[in-house]
C-alpha cells in the first residue's frame, strides 16, 4: 500500500503496455476515492482498507461455502456414481442454507481435559492463516489489498503459520487420535514446505521479484504465436515441471488425497480434528477449504497467470475463480480416485523426492535463465 | 508304537483308519465316532501328546474346529481335525472331565488357534484348559456370572454387576512411566473396525507393537438360538445372520448341507443347481462388498471404487431379490432342497443374469485399473499384512486369506458337495502372502463365480420341465436318533463355515457350534500387523474381511 509498492507497479506496467492485466490501484485506495474515506487522513485509510479486507474475506468465505457443503458433494458424486443433494433449492444448493444452520446449532463438545486456551485458539489460527493469505493476492478487477514487495514470501509465510494452528489442536484435544493427527500434521508439513518454497523460487527467477503484482505481469508476455494466437508466458507453459513439483507439493501442504493423513479417517478417525464439534468443527473444517482455495490462489499466481485471460480486463475475477476452482476440483478427482499414501512413505516422498527434485529445478532454472538473458 | 508311519518323512495324505488307531494306541480309552469322522476318546492329559502326533505323523494339520459341551455326567472337548491338503481326511479327539473338576491340557502349543477356541470353551461352557497361556473369556464380559452353555446355567439369573467390579474394556490405559509406548484403543467406534471391533493396540510411535482383538460385542447367542429351534424350519433363517452381508445363502447352504447329511436326506438335482448358482451369486456379492470396502480402508475416504463396487453388487443383490425375495436375510434353503423354482418368467430371470455376467468382465477390467493397477495402492499393499502359510495353517485360516497364503484349499474342491463336481471352474491362489494378494484372490474369484453361474444358467434353461424337483420329500419332523453327532463345512465367502451338531434324540439339535471363518482369520490379525505401521494394520484388518457377526455369533 505504501507509495513504492505502487510505483513499483506502475514502472512494471510500463515496462509492459500492451497488457494492462495488473491494477495501479489497490482495492483500499479505490475504495477510499469512490467513498471519500481518502479525506480523512488515516483513519479513513484504515477504514477503507478494513472494507476492502471486508469484501475479499466475504468473497472468500462465500467460495467455501459453497464448496463444502455443495461443491464437494457434487463433485464427489459426480465421480462415483451418485446423485448427492438435489432436494432442497435449484441443485439442491439451498443445502448450504440448511447445513449452516445444522452445524451451527449443534451442541458445543469440549473434552474434559481439553488445553483450553490452546484447543479454543486452533480453529481461529487454521481459519485465520489461510484468509490472511489473501491479502496479497491479485485477483483481478481491481480486486487486489496489498502489493509488498516480499507478497510471494509472506503467503509462504502466513500459510505456514496453520501447521501451528494444527499442533495445537492435535495436542490440545487430550485425545491420542488428535495427538497422532498432529504429530502427522507436523511431519508432513516440514517435509513438504520446503520443496513448495524452493519451486516457488524457481518462479521468483523467472520474474526477478517477490511481488504478486509483477509476477502477474510478468507472465502476460506472450511466449509464441501460432497463427495469430498468442499464448502468453504462463509458467505452468514455461517450467511444466516446476508446476507438477508446485502442484504436488501443495496437495500435501494442504494435506489433500493422497496426502490427507493427518486427518486419515479409517485410520486415526479424523486426526487432529477427532475432538471439534459445532461451531469450532466449522472453523477447522472452513480452514481447510480456505487452505485448498489459497493454494489454488498461489498457483494461479503464480503459474496460471493469475486474473489472466481471454476478454476484457475487467472479467479477470471471473477467470481467477476458474482457475482456483480448477485446483479445487482437482483436489476432489484426486480424493475419489487415489489411494492415502502410508504416513512413512508419504515422509520418504517428500524428503527424498520432492525436495531433491524441487533442488534441481531450482539450479536448472537459474542456470538457464542465466544463459538466456 | 507301530504304527507303520515313519517318522521326519513328509506326513501321507492318505491315513486309513486302523492306522489311525495304531497311531494313537492305547491312548485312546474308546472310540466315539462321528457321522464324518472316526472319533478317539482320549484322557485330559494327553491331548497334546496325542494332537502333536496326529498333526507330524498322521498329516492333521487343520484344527478345524473345537466343540465343548456339557453331558449329564461329563463335560467334553471335542477337537476336530483334518488336513489341508484332502479335507474329507477327518478324525476326532473327544477330552472328557468330570464334571466336579473339568479341568483338561491346553492344545495351544500344537494349534494357535486353540488359544482363541479354550477361551470361548472356557466362556460359555466352563471348562477349563490347563497351561492355556491367555485364560480370559472371550466374547462374554469378565465380569460375567456363570457359563451360558452349561447344564446348570441359570438363564433367568440377571447379569447385575455393581459399577465397581465392572471393568471398562476401554479403561485401562496400560501406560507405564518407563517405557515410550503408547495403548491406544482403536474400536470399538472406529471408522475402519468393519463393525463393533475393538483392538487393544500398543504403538510405539506410529509401529504397531502389539495387537489383542477383543470380541464379542456383537455376540447374539446364535448357537444357543439354533439348539432352541426345531431341524426343520426353525433354524434355517438364524444362518443368513452369522455373515451378513449378501453371504446368507453360503451360510445356509452350511446348515442344510449338516442337517442333511446328520438325517440323511437326499437333495434333487435341480435343486442342487440352483443352490450352486444362488450361493455363487452371494459370494460375487460378498467379494464386491470385501474389495470396496477394502478400498474404503486403503483410499481412506468414499472413493469411486468403493461406490462402483457397491453399483455392481446391487446389480447382484436384485438377481438375488427376485430369485429368494429378500435382499439380506434370503431364508431360500430348505432341508431337501430350496423354498421355491425360479421366478416366472424363466426368461427374464435368465437375461438378467446374463446380462450381469456379460458385463463383468468389462467391470473386472475397471476395477483392476482403478485399484490393483494403481501404483500407490500397489505399495500400500505389497509386503504388508504378511500372512505366512505354515502361520495361517496354525491359525485354522481358510477362505480367501489361506488362499493369498498360497494354500490350495478350497471345500468347493476338496470336500465336493452341491454341483461344484460336475462344473468347470478353478480354485484360485496366489503366493504373495500379503495384502495384495488378498484382494488379487478376491478379484479373480469374483470372475471364477461367474464362470459357474454361467453353467448353472446353461444348465437350468435347459432343463425339462417335468424334471424341476425343488424338494424331496421331507418329514415334517426331524428326530435324528440320538447322540449323533456330526461336523460339516462349506466353502462360505470367508473361507470355512462349518457346524458341528448332536442330535439328543428331540427334534432340536443337543448341541450346536458354528465353525466361524472370520473367527480364525481375525485370530491371526497380530501375527500379520505387529511391526508394521498403523495404516497397515487398518489395511490388514480390511483384507481379512471379517463380519464380526460371524466371529461373535
Amino acid at each position: 500500500m505504501s507509495g513504492a509498492t505502487v510505483a513499483g507497479g506502475i514502472d512494471a506496467m510500463q515496462a509492459l503496455p500492451a497488457v494492462p492485466l495488473q491494477d495501479t490501484v489497490l482495492l483500499p485506495e479505490r475504495i477510499g476515492e469512490l467513498t471519500g474515506l481518502d479525506g480523512f487522513g488515516l483513519g479513513g485509510e484504515l477504514l477503507a482498507t478494513f472494507l476492502a479486507a471486508f469484501i475479499v474475506g466475504n468473497l472468500m468465505l462465500a467460495m467455501t461455502g459453497v464448496a463444502g457443503p455443495w461443491a464437494k458433494r457434487k463433485i464427489t458424486a459426480a465421480f462415483t456414481d451418485r446423485i448427492a443433494v438435489n432436494r432442497l433449492g435449484p441443485a439442491g444448493l439451498f443445502i448450504i442454507i440448511a447445513d449452516s444452520v445444522r452445524l451451527l446449532s449443534k451442541e458445543l463438545v469440549i473434552p474434559e481435559n481439553a488445553d483450553r486456551p490452546a484447543y479454543d485458539l486452533a480453529p481461529i489460527v487454521v481459519a485465520s492463516s489461510a484468509l490472511l493469505g489473501f491479502a496479497v493476492i491479485p485477483m483481478g478487477s481491481g480486486i487486489h489489498l496489498a502489493d509488498p514487495e516480499v507478497g510471494l514470501a509472506y503467503v509462504f509465510a502466513v500459510s505456514g503459520i496453520a501447521s501451528l494452528g494444527l499442533v495445537m489442536a492435535g495436542y490440545a484435544s487430550a485425545n491420542k487420535y488428535s495427538m497422532l493427527g498432529g504429530l502427522r500434521a507436523v511431519a508432513q508439513n516440514i517435509a513438504y514446505e520446503i520443496p513448495l518454497v524452493i519451486t516457488g523460487m524457481s518462479v521468483v527467477i523467472f520474474a526477478g521479484t517477490l511481488q504478486m503484482g509483477e509476477i502477474v505481469s510478468a507472465q502476460a508476455e506472450p511466449l509464441v504465436t501460432i497463427a495469430g494466437v498468442s499464448i502468453p508466458s504462463w509458467y505452468a507453459l514455461v517450467n511444466p515441471f516446476a508446476f507438477v513439483l508446485f502442484l504436488v507439493a501443495n496437495f500435501a501442504e494442504v494435506g489433500r488425497n493422497p496426502f490427507d493423513t493427518p486427518e486419515a479417517p479409517t485410520e486415526i478417525v479424523a486426526g487432529y480434528q477427532t475432538e471439534y464439534s459445532s461451531v469450532y468443527f466449522v472453523l477447522i473444517y472452513l480452514g481447510e477449504f480456505l487452505h485448498i482455495f489459497l493454494g489454488g490462489a498461489i498457483i494461479a499466481t503464480i503459474f496460471l497467470g493469475g486474473p489472466a485471460g481471454p476478454g476484457p480486463a475487467a472479467l479477470g475475477i471471473v477467470w481467477f475463480i476458474i482457475k482456483i476452482w480448477g485446483v479445487f476440483f482437482a483436489t476432489q478427482w484426486l480424493r475419489s480416485a487415489v489411494p492415502r499414501v502410508r504416513i512413512d512413505q508419504l515422509i520418504e516422498i517428500g524428503w527424498k523426492g520432492l525436495l531433491v527434485l524441487s533442488f534441481a529445478n531450482l539450479i536448472l532454472t537459474a542456470v538457464i535463465v542465466g544463459v538466456v538473458t | 508304537m507301530s504304527t507303520g508311519l515313519e517318522r521326519g518323512q513328509q506326513p501321507p495324505v492318505d491315513v486309513t483308519e486302523d492306522e489311525l488307531a495304531a497311531l494313537i494306541g492305547d491312548r485312546a480309552l474308546a472310540r466315539d465316532d462321528h457321522l464324518n469322522a472316526p472319533g478317539f476318546v482320549i484322557r485330559p492329559d494327553d491331548v497334546q501328546d496325542v494332537l502333536t502326533d496326529l498333526r507330524d505323523e498322521a498329516g492333521f494339520d487343520h484344527l478345524a474346529n473345537l466343540t465343548a459341551q456339557e453331558y449329564a455326567d461329563r463335560y467334553e472337548s471335542i477337537y476336530h481335525l483334518r488336513k489341508y491338503a484332502d479335507p474329507t481326511q477327518e478324525v476326532s479327539v473327544v477330552v472328557p472331565t468330570t464334571t466336579d473338576e473339568p479341568v483338561s491340557q491346553t492344545a495351544e502349543p500344537v494349534f494357535r488357534t486353540a488359544d482363541w477356541h479354550e477361551r470361548e470353551a472356557f466362556d460359555l461352557v466352563g471348562i477349563d484348559y490347563e497351561g492355556h497361556p491367555d485364560p480370559r473369556r472371550i466374547l462374554l464380559p469378565e465380569t460375567w456370572q456363570g457359563h451360558p452353555l452349561s447344564r446348570g446355567y441359570d438363564q433367568e439369573k440377571p447379569q447385575l454387576v455393581t459399577l465397581t467390579e465392572h471393568a471398562n474394556p476401554v479403561q485401562p490405559d496400560h501406560h507405564d512411566d518407563e517405557s515410550d509406548t503408547m495403548f491406544l484403543n482403536i474400536g470399538p467406534h472406529h471408522p475402519a473396525t468393519h463393525g463393533v471391533l475393538h483392538i487393544e493396540t500398543v504403538l510405539d510411535g506410529e509401529t504397531v507393537v502389539d495387537v489383542d482383538p477383543d470380541i464379542g460385542y456383537l455376540h447374539r447367542c446364535e448357537e444357543q438360538m439354533c439348539q432352541q429351534g426345531t431341524y426343520r424350519h426353525q433354524i434355517m433363517p438364524y444362518p443368513d445372520r452369522w455373515d451378513y452381508v449378501s453371504a446368507g445363502l453360503l451360510n445356509e447352504w452350511a446348515y442344510a448341507r449338516t442337517a442333511e447329511d446328520l438325517a440323511d436326506i437326499e437333495v434333487p438335482e435341480y435343486a442342487q443347481v440352483i443352490r450352486t448358482m444362488g450361493a455363487e451369486l452371494c459370494r460375487i456379492a460378498a467379494h464386491m462388498l470385501a474389495l470396496a470396502t477394502f478400498a474404503l480402508d486403503v483410499y481412506g475416504d468414499f472413493t469411486a471404487i468403493f461406490q462402483y463396487g457397491m453399483r455392481d453388487r446391487e446389480v447382484v443383490q436384485d438377481i438375488l431379490e427376485d430369485l429368494t425375495g429378500q435382499r439380506l436375510m434370503f431364508n431360500y434353503f430348505r432341508l431337501g432342497g430350496v423354498a421355491w423354482d425360479l421366478p416366472e418368467p424363466r426368461e427374464e430371470f435368465f437375461e438378467k443374469t446374463r446380462d450381469f455376467l456379460d458385463g463383468l468382465p468389462a467391470k473386472v477390467d475397471e476395477y483392476n485399473d482403478l485399484l490393483t493397477g494403481n501404483e500407490i495402492f500397489q505399495i500400500r499393499c505389497h509386503d504388508t499384512g504378511i500372512l505366512e502359510p505354515e502361520v495361517a495353517k496354525q491359525y485354522g485360516c481358510t477362505g480367501p486369506v489361506a488362499r493369498g497364503s498360497g494354500i490350495d484349499y478350497d471345500l468347493r474342491r476338496d470336500d465336493p458337495y452341491g454341483y461344484y463336481d460336475n462344473l468347470e471352474w478353478d480354485v484360485v491362489t496366489e503366493d504373495g502372502c500379503d495384502n495384495y494378494s488378498r484382494v488379487l484372490v478376491r478379484m479373480q474369484e469374483v470372475e471364477e463365480s461367474a464362470k459357474i453361474i454361467e453353467q448353472c444358467v446353461d444348465l437350468l434353461e435347459d432343463w425339462p420341465e417335468d424334471e424341476r424337483t425343488v424338494q424331496s420329500n421331507v418329514p415334517r419332523t426331524l428326530k435324528p436318533d440320538a447322540d449323533t453327532e456330526i461336523y460339516r463345512s462349506v466353502e462360505a465367502a470367508k473361507g470355512e463355515l462349518g457346524i458341528y451338531m448332536r442330535s439328543d434324540g428331540t427334534d432340536k439339535p443337543g448341541r450346536f457350534k458354528i465353525r466361524s471363518p472370520c473367527f480364525h482369520n481375525l485370530s491371526a490379525l497380530p501375527e500379520m500387523s505387529e511391526g508394521e505401521y498403523v495404516p497397515d494394520l487398518i489395511a490388514s484388518l480390511g483384507s481379512l474381511d471379517i463380519v464380526l457377526g460371524e466371529v461373535d455369533r
